[in-house]
């Protein structure tokens, strides 16, 4: 008798099979959601560690005007008298002249601090993101200048054109609440 | 219809001047290259200044010394001509020739480094000094000399000990028995001190035959002369990417003095080691960026993963022989002059 009552009855099976898989169903749904979800939070950087300053991300972004933008990590910086992210090699002097500039686009501005120090800011409505600051600035000095992908106006490609470009391999999928990759201490 | 002489004439001067526009044209086709002269003007390029004029160069590499160490870091001498080279927490001491000779562990990474007269070996830290025998036995370590010290060169001459603080910009003129006795090169309008800029953690000391202290002023490529009590006496230094001058943020980054006074001054950025005149006047060239095209060499990401931050050391021996601590290829590197 008691085997009869523990013996599983047709009907019961099919409602536990239903139950089962309305639960896998709801899990299945859930979980590609999450999904779903997860790949939106995620956006574009650049590393700043792997960049080689190539010029690329000037040329490959699906923007006229790429979305990366020099950035400046204002603890890092020297605020040297001779910039050499802002002065070409051989400037005639170390003053705003054109023709002394290394940033063929004008897009660094130099602004007098206390003798002998200078602050530079970038100019992003200008910057193209060649990158010829930054490895001027890498070459004889700190590296405070480097290249990031901007969100205010990256378009978050599935498939970001100057990632596929990159020599380097520096472009990577970041969390968008932590959406920059800075240098030093930021 | 006869043609008339002057029409002939005429006609010639018009055939040989298409002849001649067209062999013009045709040639310039052929020859020119297309490529305009201003080059892309996007890229980052410095090698046009790194060949050096070989007239100017009067040394000669004679040999190569490998250290054995990861990360060398300063290099010293001492009055037996022995080579002190700091790095991975030891000092590594070697005779003229390159033979080991003895290797001193140590708990911290040294900074700096310098022997005294009495053989007395004086070791900078981060923000201490630790003062060692000969033999390699630990005398007396300093308390630590204060927050934001950075400590990134030493020199003893007699009894004072001067010790180069990047982090506070200063030099410290401090006793044997590390009493501080005075402050040098801090920023004073009014005697003419116009502080040091030190942009990078390189900023080097040494004192001369004629007893004063000079010291590098690298943000303003500036080598200073000061009194032990502090006044400044003279500079000298061109800022400039020519080889006479320093160029970049912060160069020289490391200098050593012959006996006769004279200067021999290492830069970054274009790794080139250069002898100038007692007076700061350029005299030549030891090693250009060639000699250190494929160890420090330049900044080139795209070829090279090589810190580009890592900086040539300089220390002279009795002979006025020049020895190059090459923290890539990791060897001291011996020059001398080269006399023709």
């Amino acid at each position: 008798m008691k085997e009869e009552k523990d013996k599983l009855s047709r009907r019961d099976f099919i409602r536990s099979g239903i139950r089962g898989a309305s639960l896998l169903g709801l899990g299945g749904i859930l979980g590609l959601f999450y999904n779903r979800a997860r790949a939106s939070d995620l956006v574009w950087q650049l590393d700043p560690y792997k960049c080689i300053q190539c010029g690329k991300c000037a040329d490959n972004c699906v923007l006229e005007i790429s979305a990366v933008k020099c950035v400046h990590n204002f603890n890092m910086c020297g605020y040297c008298r001779l910039c050499t992210g802002y002065f070409n090699p051989q400037p005639n002097a170390l003053n705003t002249a054109a023709e002394n500039q290394l940033c063929p686009l004008g897009a660094i501005k130099r602004n007098f601090v206390e003798d002998p120090y200078h602050e530079y800011t970038i100019d992003e409505s200008l910057c193209i993101g060649c990158g010829k600051c930054v490895k001027g600035c890498y070459s004889f000095g700190n590296g405070s200048l480097f290249l990031q992908v901007r969100h205010d106006r990256c378009l978050n490609c599935n498939d970001c054109a100057i990632g596929r470009a990159c020599p380097a391999n520096a472009y990577k999928r970041v969390p968008a609440s932590q959406p920059y990759l800075f240098k030093g201490k930021a | 219809m006869k043609l008339s002489k002057t029409n002939f004439l005429i006609g010639i001067v018009i055939t040989v001047a298409i002849v001649i526009a067209l062999v013009i044209i045709l040639r310039t086709a052929v020859t020119t290259d297309k490529k305009t002269t201003i080059g892309n003007i996007f890229i980052y390029d410095i090698k046009e200044f790194s060949k050096t004029d070989p007239n100017l160069i009067k040394y000669k590499e004679i040999s190569k010394i490998k250290t054995g160490l990861q990360n060398p870091y300063a290099i010293t001498t001492d009055s037996s001509d022995h080579i002190y080279v700091t790095g991975d927490k030891s000092i590594k001491i070697f005779d003229a020739q390159g033979n080991v000779l003895s290797e001193i562990k140590l708990n911290d990474s040294p900074q700096c480094l310098t022997i005294a007269g009495d053989g007395s070996i004086y070791i900078g830290m981060k923000e201490h000094i630790e003062v060692y025998n000969p033999t390699g036995k630990l005398i007396k370590k300093w308390n630590s000399l204060g927050q934001n010290v950075v400590i990134t060169a030493i020199a003893v001459s007699g009894d004072n000990i001067f010790i180069a603080d990047a982090g506070r910009k200063i030099v410290l003129r401090y006793d044997i028995f590390g009493k501080p006795k005075a402050t040098i090169g801090k920023r004073n309008p009014d005697k003419g001190i116009p502080g040091f800029v030190i942009p990078s953690p390189y900023f080097d000391l040494a004192v001369a035959p004629d007893g004063l202290l000079k010291v590098v002023n690298p943000g303003l490529h500036k080598i200073e002369a000061y009194t032990f009590d502090g006044d400044l006496e003279s500079s000298w230094g061109e800022t400039s990417i020519d080889i006479r001058g320093f160029s970049g943020c912060c160069n020289p980054v490391n200098i050593a003095i012959l006996s006769d006074g004279n200067f021999v001054t290492c830069e970054k950025g274009i790794p080139r080691v250069k002898v100038y005149n007692s007076k700061g006047i350029f005299d030549s060239v030891v090693g250009g960026a060639e000699s250190f095209a494929d160890t420090v060499g330049i900044y080139n990401p795209a070829e090279t993963k090589e810190d580009s931050t890592k900086a040539l050391d300089v220390a002279v021996d009795s002979k006025d022989h020049i020895l190059v601590l090459d923290p890539v290829e990791k060897t001291i590197r011996k020059w001398i002059k080269n006399i023709r």
